[in-house]
């Protein structure tokens, strides 16, 4: 069974049908790429998985659960989490609060306990023990105390994934996570997830655009096309499928 | 020219203090830290007024042994003459009433503040609910204005006497009341602290920087919304308590959107976010309304035509706009290493 599984998932916006009839499977532990021109429709796909954008029609299966219904916050709570196009951190926050903040179950986000530090101060201890570890993981750490604001394009990317999973998922969605990064640190976030799957098991949906870096992570490759899927399959047979060139690299 | 008492404007502007700082430390907590623009503040206040103004008529007299009489109409001066009676002979009738007026202002503004805002903070925009909290504070006022019986209309209810009233000595007695409002001033705010420092704290900071992403990252935004609009509003109506208290007098002309502006002036001029700058706010507006209190009389004293209470609004204004032009974090701007989890970080990595 597939941890993600999209069943005939349509959106519309008035008349404009931005997703349509889209059916799709993301294993466990797999790196699976979403492609396509501009307006495609991968990210209001993104969105729809995300519960950030209601469905039109269809269904989405997670590990077992239909959380078609499901508000951004539920999903969380479920196990997806997502990073944003535009870094979308907390700028006026440090990359250690940013990192904390997704973190599950925190006794201390209870009013009632919050102002006594006894009740939640060694769960925090535990919580800043695993950001140690994603953060040293991202080489964030040494800046634990600075703000989002303050950091690189590329740390601000590494730092959204970093907070991503702090919440523990079981899948991340990432829509373009090397967007207006130099190129060596795009290909240096891509090793980041391999190293990420490989190590922490963790399933990935990923939007992107920079696809020379992308096929060389990818297990399998999704392409979509004014809102429908053109195509699918491994990222070579894809670099090689002519209706894909065709739409997307326009030769 | 007016001899100034120096110790008594001093005592005057510390119990002032204290409660400005009750409701600059509420609206710190909900527009600085969680980001929800409470345009209500007078609202919440004029709960705890309101209350006092019940308690001190319908209660009190209950504690104290004695009938109640309609503070309002015929018999109000036969009810000003008998609370001002029982507050003078009978201390333990007083603070019990203080007690149960605390109480009940704060349930009442505690569940007014987490009902308002858990229905209107589900629209889109935060900025609805200051626009449903500033028209409603401005509604109950007139309701409770044009309810003849409940404080006396546009009357008020005079003689609402603080606790040490009883005392012989008024020195004393302006002492010990400046002490209760500047204890529970530092209460407010050693427990403001406390949720700063918190993951709540976080939290909320989270909510105010991204309410969309702070969703996305599994957090109930609705509630914990209601939840510190729950505890700001407790504070505002204790610090409302305090306010009708120090005036002696509940009247509903006192709680106009100008006081809701004082306290932004506070919290904006002192920083944002921080609840030493909302003190500081709390301290400099409580001596800026003495100063220009005394300022006004001097020049009325002096034959002056121009009425310098008016003064205070332009002078309000002015600061507001300077300090959102060039410092709009106020004078102590918010830390971004606010929460313990820094602290706690540092010695985990040292073991």
């Amino acid at each position: 069974m597939p941890l993600l599984e999209l069943k005939n998932i349509r959106k519309d916006y008035g008349g404009l049908r931005a997703v349509d009839d889209v059916s799709l499977h993301v294993p466990e532990g797999a790196i699976i790429g979403l492609i396509g021109p501009n307006g495609s429709g991968k990210s209001t796909l993104i969105n729809l998985i995300a519960g950030t954008t209601d469905l039109s029609a269809g269904r989405i299966v997670f590990d077992g659960d239909d959380i078609s219904d499901f508000s951004s916050d539920q999903v969380f709570r479920r196990g997806i989490a997502r990073g944003y196009q535009e870094p979308s951190l907390y700028f006026k926050m440090t990359v250690l609060d940013n990192a904390l903040l997704p973190v599950k179950g925190q006794r201390g986000e209870d009013p009632w306990y919050a102002p006594w530090r006894r009740y939640w101060r060694a769960q925090e201890e535990g919580h800043a023990t695993s950001a140690i570890d994603v953060l040293e993981q991202v080489r964030l750490l040494n800046h634990y105390d600075t703000l989002a604001s303050d950091l690189s394009g590329g740390q601000m990317k590494l730092l959204e994934i970093a907070r991503a999973l702090m919440g523990a998922p079981k899948l991340l969605l990432l829509d373009e996570p090397t967007a207006g990064v130099a190129p060596k640190l795009a290909y240096e976030i891509f090793q980041q997830i391999g190293r990420l799957r490989d190590d922490h098991g963790i399933t990935f949906l990923i939007v992107e655009h920079r696809l020379e870096i992308l096929f060389d992570f990818v297990d399998y490759v999704y392409v979509m096309h004014l809102g429908k899927l053109l195509a699918e399959g491994g990222a070579d047979d894809i670099a090689a499928h002519e209706t894909v060139r065709e739409v997307y690299f326009g030769d | 020219m007016i001899n100034i008492d120096i110790g008594a404007t001093a005592v005057a502007v510390l119990t002032l203090f204290g409660i400005y700082a009750l409701m600059a430390i509420s609206l710190n907590l909900e527009y600085g830290v969680a980001g929800v623009p409470n345009f209500g503040q007078a609202l919440f206040v004029s709960i705890g007024a309101y209350v006092a103004g019940l308690t001190y008529t319908r209660l009190l007299p209950l504690l104290a042994g004695e009938q109640v009489i309609h503070p309002c109409r015929a018999t109000m001066g036969a009810a000003l003459q008998l609370r001002s009676e029982i507050m003078a002979t009978q201390p333990v009738a007083g603070f019990i009433n203080l007690g149960f007026t605390f109480l009940i202002a704060a349930v009442l503004a505690g569940l007014v503040g987490f009902a308002v805002s858990y229905v209107t903070l589900r629209l889109k925009e935060e900025w609805f609910l200051a626009l449903v909290l500033l028209v409603g504070g401005e509604i109950i006022r007139i309701v409770v204005r044009g309810a003849d019986d409940l404080i006396c209309s546009h009357n008020g209810i005079s003689g609402v006497a603080q606790p040490f009233y009883f005392l012989d000595d008024p020195r004393a007695s302006a002492v010990l009341f400046m002490l209760l409002a500047l204890v529970l001033a530092a209460l407010a705010y050693f427990y403001s602290q406390r949720l700063v420092h918190s993951p709540f704290g976080r939290m909320l900071k989270g909510l105010r920087e991204n309410e969309e992403v702070t969703r996305s990252l599994g957090k109930g935004i609705s509630l914990a919304r209601a939840q510190i609009m729950l505890i700001g509003s407790v504070i505002a109506a204790v610090g409302g308590v305090l306010f009708a208290l120090n005036t002696g007098f509940v009247n509903t002309n006192d709680y106009v959107v100008t006081l809701t502006l004082d306290v932004w002036v506070m919290v904006v001029l002192g920083g944002v976010g921080n609840n030493r700058g909302a003190l500081l706010g709390a301290l400099l507006i409580a001596i800026m309304d003495r100063i220009t209190q005394i300022a006004a009389i001097a020049l009325n004293m002096s034959g002056s035509p121009i009425e310098f209470n008016y003064a205070r609004f332009i002078l309000f204004g002015l600061i507001l706009l300077l300090m959102l032009r060039y410092r709009p974090g106020g004078l102590l701007p918010e830390s971004p290493l606010t929460t313990d989890a820094h602290e706690i970080l540092r010695r985990v990595r040292e073991r």
